[in-house]
């Protein structure tokens, strides 16, 4: 059995219920989707019972089609060498989510920038504040897929063969 | 006396656009706090608008005149991990070279500013007149001086110019025999230990927590390096050494990178030398399919991270950077609790920040 393996092994026998789906993806990468609720709790037993301890970085995909955000938390291990991506899907409604600055305090600056792209609360988060945006901002979050830039001449031109009936 | 806050910057505090809100107490900083966002162009955004080749220059910019080469060779390695697509073996030599040389400039530029915050004038002059020397080459090579757009989706654009061989095994004995002039010029300078030594010390400890990457993870006593851990392109064909520093201060965070050269001086002559022939370019389809990953490259300043959702367009769906700068600053704060005001700019540019690589 592979080290990646064994990662994944053990997470689903610690917790069954709570993870959705955990496989390994390729060499050095896994991937485990967990219910929103227990992140913190895989999050703990990630860093202290498998090693994962160097956080690489927090990102959200705004999935409109599914009304779904998911934020993909992704952990690389030192000594394993291993990235592990730890992910969960919440509603793009009320997008709210326990923060993991205990776990991993590396987050802070990936979660406000989270959290200012695609408008995920972060509870317990010490400073949810304006990072790259001008502080003025005040439309909606910019990341997510609603938020609309101006056409582009070229997207202008495939409409127009589209309107035609394509090539 | 009484907390007095601050503003330093953004109009180029040390270097870029960049604020530092200070609270001091006389010469006291007691707490840093950056405001960054000024040079902010939402490339994560504009990526979604545009097709996978046409997002090769505007990604290239996220870090365009230090390490433009390193930065681009992560999305390259994503979209071709996505098709399944395999890289001509001298292609990969020659994104290799190029990656290379532009870390050469980078850390030679990193010198002559940390020289510029300690107050060493003349150590700005040299290694920017060097510097030059590998841009010279890299243009040779590429046709542009700091944006190249040399690498592309499935290999590179030209062919090593005739004579580049001769030409850069010249330039690189030469810039190995200057090491040493650094080493005597600022290195070994006394005024330089004084405004370094011990200043802004980061624990490998802590260093693991905050999620600090590249040099100044590895001045603490940290052996990571994704040259090693994970190799990409044709690294682990390379014999080379990864460099780590004692103490983790400002002064390990310099010599490092100092080092860092000497093995890429290394990593270049074994490239040049054993360069196969061959064809220099596949071609890509321009629709990527359906899935997503995450590659991870060591550009100049550290691991630079790419996460693409491909949705089988032509576009990506959703592209997320994860740049070494962004990472690090988290450092800055950490670092500059109870210093001096006058260690600040040792502190900043000891860890090599580029403003734009931190916003995007």
């Amino acid at each position: 059995m592979s080290v990646e393996e064994k990662v994944i092994e053990s997470v689903k026998t610690r917790f069954p219920e709570d993870i959705i789906e955990a496989k390994v993806k390729r060499k050095n990468r896994v991937s485990i989707s967990v219910r929103s609720n227990r992140i913190y709790d895989i999050g703990l037993f990630l860093r202290d019972e498998l090693g994962f301890n160097h956080i690489t970085s927090v990102s959200g995909v705004d999935y409109i089609d599914m009304n779904e955000l998911e934020v993909i938390y992704t952990i690389w291990s030192i000594d394993k060498k291993i990235l592990a991506s730890l992910r969960t899907k919440i509603p793009r409604d009320n997008p709210t989510l326990k923060s993991l600055i205990n776990v991993w305090e590396g987050v802070l600056y990936h979660e406000r920038e989270t959290w200012e792209m695609f408008g995920i609360k972060f509870e317990g988060h010490p400073d949810l504040s304006s990072l790259l945006l001008p502080e003025e901002w005040d439309g909606p979050p910019p990341l997510r897929k609603d938020f609309l830039l101006p056409e582009t001449p070229q997207e202008k031109l495939e409409e127009k063969i589209k309107r035609a009936g394509g090539w | 006396m009484s907390v007095m806050k601050l503003s330093m910057g953004p109009q180029h505090p040390i270097t870029g656009h960049f604020r530092f809100i200070l609270d001091v107490d006389g010469d006291l900083v007691l707490k840093l706090e950056p405001d960054i966002g000024y040079t902010h162009r939402g490339i994560e955004k504009l990526a979604e608008k545009r097709t996978y080749l046409q997002n090769l220059p505007v990604i290239e910019r996220v870090n365009s005149y230090c390490d433009s080469a390193g930065t681009m060779l992560g999305y390259l390695e994503a979209i071709e991990e996505l098709m399944g697509l395999e890289v001509p073996e001298r292609a990969k030599y020659l994104r290799v070279i190029a990656a290379e040389l532009n870390r050469i400039a980078s850390h030679l530029y990193a010198a002559c500013l940390f020289s510029v915050a300690t107050g060493l004038e003349t150590m700005l002059m040299w290694p920017i007149n060097d510097r030059e020397l590998v841009l010279d080459l890299l243009e040779k090579l590429t046709g542009q001086r700091i944006t190249y757009t040399y690498q592309t989706i499935g290999g590179v654009r030209f062919d090593m110019p005739e004579g580049f061989k001769e030409e850069a095994l010249k330039r690189l004995d030469y810039l190995e025999k200057r090491t040493e002039d650094y080493y005597k010029m600022l290195l070994w300078n006394h005024t330089f230990h004084m405004r370094t030594k011990k200043v802004g010390i980061l624990k490998p400890s802590d260093a693991i927590k905050l999620g600090v990457v590249g040099p100044n993870l590895r001045a603490s006593g940290v052996k990571v390096d994704v040259r090693k851990d994970e190799p990409y392109e044709v690294y682990d064909k390379f014999d080379f050494s990864i460099p780590t520093g004692k103490n983790g201060d400002s002064y390990d965070r310099l010599e490092v990178r100092f080092k860092e050269v000497e093995q890429s001086i290394n990593i270049l002559r074994q490239a040049l030398k054993d360069i196969p022939k061959g064809p220099i370019k596949k071609w890509a389809p321009p629709i990527v399919p359906k899935g997503e990953a995450y590659t991870r490259v060591e550009a100049a300043r550290g691991e630079f991270g790419y996460y693409i959702v491909a949705d089988g367009t032509m576009k990506p769906y959703r592209l997320k950077m994860s740049p070494p700068s962004f990472r690090n600053l988290i450092a800055l704060p950490h670092l500059c609790k109870n210093v001096p005001l006058g260690d600040i700019p040792v502190i900043y540019i000891s860890l090599d920040l580029i403003p734009m690589d931190v916003d995007r």
